[in-house]
């Protein structure tokens, strides 16, 4: 290699890739014809767009591109027709709200509407806790029970007589 | 941009599909060529060209002609082909007889033992690509496979044209030592 080849080496590949101003050209030309390590510089980089290039060059001129124009066609249509999922998704995209900058002011208000019913539901949904006793009373002949159901106000008695005959009075 | 070419645009960018079909017929050899030079397998290649125009059809809109009408096609189409390369990583690869990479010139070229060079080199050109950086690779293909300057390679892909040159520079480099026994012996496919 000689001496200038170290500034042209610098130039070659943009030669190689016709960007070179005229000046550089003419720098490169001028030296190529002593330099046999450029020339096979160049002759290397030549080879490897054959490498890189041919066979593409080569499946582009086989083909015949069958159906793709359809199968766009198809595509876009299928695009344009949302599925079920799709149609879901868009609904519970919270996207929109949150660019729109609504999303917080909105679970704000949800949560305070559900402070302020869910009190009120449970009160009127709470089912009823069932009798309470108020008192038992054991004694030799007879053991007595008493409930007191909330609503309506009821009194319950029971009378236990004997373990296997039980009766109720109220 | 010429101003058939702003017109078409412009229809499609209002749902015109049969402008659409026009940019198709202009634009899909050029496209198939940059897919196929990414993946090197016709139908990978045939699917990345469809691809392709339906985002196109979805998206034109966001075209402002900032950049040139092709060059905005042609990143699409290297992006596109470049994220298939990576899911096809994560999915099994086709064996080397299911490729149709490549068309045999001559009855010479028929004979078993070449078709299995021819094959062999293939898949070397193909692994050697695969070794390069997704911006080395789309630089080489730009430059080798569709020709296009620097300045060009610039806008495709976004970059400075200092950065295109040393991204030439690296992946030449690169390929060059991967490919040394058939670079260096002249040997093309």
């Amino acid at each position: 290699m000689k001496r200038e080849c170290s500034s042209i080496s610098r130039l070659l590949e943009k030669y190689f890739d016709q960007e070179v101003t005229p000046e550089e050209r003419s720098l490169v030309e001028g030296h190529l014809p002593d330099c046999s390590a450029c020339r096979m510089a160049l002759d290397t980089m030549q080879n490897l767009r054959i490498l890189i290039k041919n066979p593409v060059e080569e499946a582009v001129e086989k083909e015949t591109f069958p159906w793709v124009w359809e199968k766009i066609e198809k595509g876009i249509q299928r695009k344009e027709r949302p599925g079920l999922w799709n149609f879901l998704k868009s609904w519970l995209d919270v996207t929109p709200l949150l660019k729109r900058k609504i999303l917080i002011p909105a679970v704000a208000a949800v949560v305070i509407v559900i402070l302020i019913t869910a009190p009120l539901l449970y009160k009127k949904m709470s089912s009823y806790p069932g009798p309470s006793v108020v008192e038992y009373v054991e004694s030799e002949t007879y053991n007595v029970m008493v409930y007191e159901l909330e609503t309506p106000q009821v009194t319950v008695i029971w009378l236990f007589e004997d373990p296997e005959e039980e009766s109720s009075t109220s | 941009m010429d101003v058939n070419e702003a017109q078409l645009i412009s229809r499609c960018q209002q749902g015109d599909q049969e402008a659409l079909e026009e940019i198709f017929n202009q634009y899909h050899q050029k496209l198939y060529r940059i897919a196929y030079g990414v993946v090197r397998h016709r139908e990978e290649a045939l699917d990345i060209v469809q691809e392709v125009f339906i985002k196109l059809f979805r998206s034109i809109h966001q075209f402002k002609g900032k950049s040139r009408f092709y060059t905005y096609l042609y990143r699409m189409t290297m992006n596109t082909a470049i994220d298939h390369t990576r899911k096809m990583k994560k999915a099994p690869s086709l064996s080397m007889d299911e490729e149709e990479g490549f068309q045999l010139s001559d009855d010479a070229d028929r004979r078993p033992d070449r078709i299995l060079d021819h094959k062999e080199l293939e898949a070397r050109v193909k692994w050697a690509m695969d070794q390069l950086s997704p911006d080395q690779k789309a630089a080489l293909i730009f430059r080798e496979i569709e020709g296009l300057s620097y300045q060009e390679i610039a806008e495709a892909t976004g970059c400075s044209i200092g950065t295109v040159m040393s991204r030439l520079h690296y992946g030449r480099k690169k390929v060059q030592e991967l490919l040394k026994d058939y670079v260096g012996r002249g040997e093309v496919l």
